[in-house]
């Protein structure tokens, strides 16, 4: 353990020192004088390092280095681009009852071009786009919000005072791109608007691009699972370790139901059996209410949301699966178990509600039929010797 | 006596032995860990049984279901391979290779139908199983690899060290074959349908073939010996 920190500590510091090399976005800010400006003292900065540091599961040794990587973020650009999407992520990150470090990391220093909170509007807010993938070109750190959609040539999206297309401005800014995120599930997975029968034809970010991907999926994801992406890419450069589905692996490693508080409930067999119920009450698993913790990839029983305040288990409803691919329609009816689960109308929509024990026992049934007629004309003319 | 049988016009019959010691436990072994398994499993789908409540929470019910299927889940993993292993390598079940002759024999197919049909009589086969016992016995071997398949990647996301662990590489690229965590456990679901469904076919023909086909069907799996026609 011991010398594997150790080689860690060389990666991050060779990582650290180059990116400390790279010119400041902007001379007149920087990370510790804007933290201190926000009436952030040194001692709230190092505990949010700890924390973080923590959170991207390395030691209490790593603590100065991860402070260290929040600090040079004000060297990495990041333009940020929304497709088709509701803008929950960049709430979820930005909108705090008080700014975050992590807000204010994201808000004031880091972000080179992102639409909702720039002032710039129209033929400026063009330009500098323009501007800010010319002169970073290879350097910046490309977000995207939302999914992309691609029927009609991508013009059920299009964006600024040339009318471009989401596919063409994505494509574009990816090109140049030192690092690529896909922010919530629309981006990394398409989402909602990737649902059958997905008019738009929106697809994942890492379609229209060949260019490596990092997911970053959730709708919306924790603002901690955003910065710590980011943290992350400091420190290890590249590419984290990556499940499956492009997802860093200390963040979506677990399911929702491996560390979920109402998991000793779960085990005792004690369900809610009705919204508002005793076992409601008495904060029993969520399960029969469709929970979908036990088939979802995410932190969010560890982390909860708004500053850790709460989560949508603790706040009384199942998980709905939001972080996993077509979660729309793989996880639906939300208020039911996965055995209810409804598939799409086969039979021309007649099969619109049937769920597996449905069609199963319909089956049954035929079978059961078939037997009874096959069995009867056997015993009135039995089979030939 | 055999003048008597002559005389009497019963056509003679001689046992044979149909199937092993072996071969029979794991049949009944194995139909014991389905009824088991598809309970427990209904159960794990949609908990239909709370325990009493209780001030100490120690009845953890939902666990004790989950642990009796893994538990059988294990035992029918066994003598799957078990069966397996027989079915390519023992001598005395080469009935059960020959059937594949029969399998690919177009005219013992149309006869077969036939006989099902109650048109045409029970065409001589050379192997254990009919063409058409044949083809379900290869669907339900399908299905059940395929339940083992996904139950192991619900295992290994349920327990993540040990042999959950040891598993846990191969099973989480299944996994993301089956798109994802709660497409697997569907389909474990649906599987189980399918099973239900085999056994209930499985169950009629072998209570059919004992009535009508006259060579003892059903004693085979239970004593092993097969009644044959002498020829
Ligand atoms: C005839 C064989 C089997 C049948 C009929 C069966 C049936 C089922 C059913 C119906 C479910 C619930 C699925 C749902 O939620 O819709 C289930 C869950 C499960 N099965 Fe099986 N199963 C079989 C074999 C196995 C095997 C071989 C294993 C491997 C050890 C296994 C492990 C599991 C696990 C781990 C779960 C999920 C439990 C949880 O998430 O807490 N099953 N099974
Ligand atoms: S509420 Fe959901 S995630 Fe939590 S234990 Fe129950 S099923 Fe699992
Ligand atoms: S609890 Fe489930 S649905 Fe809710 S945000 Fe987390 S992953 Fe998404």
């Amino acid at each position: 353990m011991e010398n594997y920190d150790k080689s860690l500590k060389k990666i991050f510091k060779s990582r650290l020192q180059a990116i400390q090399k790279l010119p400041k976005i902007d001379n007149n800010k920087s990370i510790v004088d804007i933290l201190e400006e926000k009436g952030i003292s040194r001692r709230d900065f190092m505990k949010w390092a700890s924390y973080m540091t923590a959170y991207l599961g390395l030691s209490s040794s790593f603590v100065p280095t991860v402070a260290k990587a929040a600090e040079v973020a004000d060297r990495l650009p990041i333009i940020w681009l929304h497709m088709a999407e509701c803008t929950g992520c960049s709430e979820s990150l930005l909108r705090t009852d008080t700014p975050t470090i992590d807000s204010l990391i994201f808000d004031y220093i880091s972000l080179e071009y992102h639409e909702t909170i720039m002032a710039a509007s129209g033929w400026q807010a063009e330009q500098n786009l323009e501007g800010a993938i010319e002169k970073y070109k290879g350097k910046y750190i490309l977000m995207v919000e939302g999914g992309i959609p691609t029927k009609l040539d991508g013009h059920f999206l299009t964006l600024g005072a040339f009318a471009k297309t989401g596919q063409d401005v994505a494509k574009e800014a990816a090109d140049g791109a030192a690092a690529i995120f896909a922010i919530g599930t629309c981006s990394s997975f398409g989402g909602i608007q990737a649902a059958a029968p997905n008019p738009t034809g929106a697809v994942p970010l890492s379609e229209i691009t060949g260019k490596p991907v990092i997911n970053v999926p959730g709708c919306p994801p924790s603002e901690k699972n955003i910065v710590g992406t980011l943290l992350h890419y400091i420190l290890y450069g590249t590419l984290p370790a990556l499940d499956a589905y492009n997802r860093p692996k200390w963040a979506y490693e677990n399911r929702i139901h491996d560390l979920c508080e109402r998991r000793g409930h779960f085990d005792a067999g004690e369900f809610v059996q009705s919204f508002g119920d005793e076992g409601a009450k008495k904060g029993y698993c969520l399960y029969k209410m469709g929970c979908k913790g036990p088939y979802t990839f995410n932190n969010c029983s560890k982390e909860r949301f708004n500053q850790h305040t709460s989560w949508p288990i603790q706040a009384g409803h199942g998980c709905i699966g939001c972080s996993e691919p077509q979660f729309w329609d793989k996880m639906g009816p939300f208020e039911e178990p996965m055995a209810d689960h409804l598939f799409h109308g086969p039979f021309g929509g007649l099969g619109a509600d049937a769920t597996v024990d449905k069609i199963g026992i319909s089956l049954l049934t035929v079978t059961a039929i078939g037997i009874a007629a096959h069995a009867a004309i056997s015993a009135v003319k039995p089979p030939k010797e | 006596m055999a003048q008597l049988n002559e005389s009497l016009k019963i056509p003679c019959k001689e046992e044979e032995v149909e199937f092993g010691v072996a071969f029979r436990w794991q049949h009944w072994i194995r139909a014991l860990s389905i009824v088991v398994l598809a309970v427990s499993g209904f159960y794990l789908a949609y908990p239909f049984l709370s325990p009493p409540v209780n001030a100490e929470p120690t009845g953890f019910l939902y666990a004790l279901f989950r642990s009796w299927h893994e538990i059988f889940g294990f035992v029918l993993i066994s003598v799957i391979l078990y069966k397996t292993f027989l079915f390519f390598f023992s001598k005395q079940h080469a009935n059960e290779r020959t059937s594949l002759g029969d399998f690919l024999n177009p005219k013992v197919w149309m006869a077969q139908i036939k006989y099902y049909l109650l048109i045409e009589k029970h065409p001589a086969i050379k192997g254990a199983y009919n063409p058409l016992q044949f083809v379900a016995y290869v669907s339900f071997y399908i299905m059940i690899f395929l339940l083992i398949l996904t139950g192991l990647i619900l295992y290994t996301n349920v327990y993540h060290s040990g042999f959950g662990g040891l598993i846990n590489g191969p099973m989480r690229f299944f996994e993301s074959l089956f798109g994802g965590l709660s497409t697997v456990r569907l389909f474990h679901h649906i599987l189980t349908w399918g099973i239900i469904l085999f056994v209930t076919v499985h169950v009629y023909m072998a209570i059919y073939n004992s009535i009508f086909g006259k060579e003892g069907g059903m004693d085979a799996i239970f004593s092993g010996l097969k009644w044959k026609k002498k020829h």
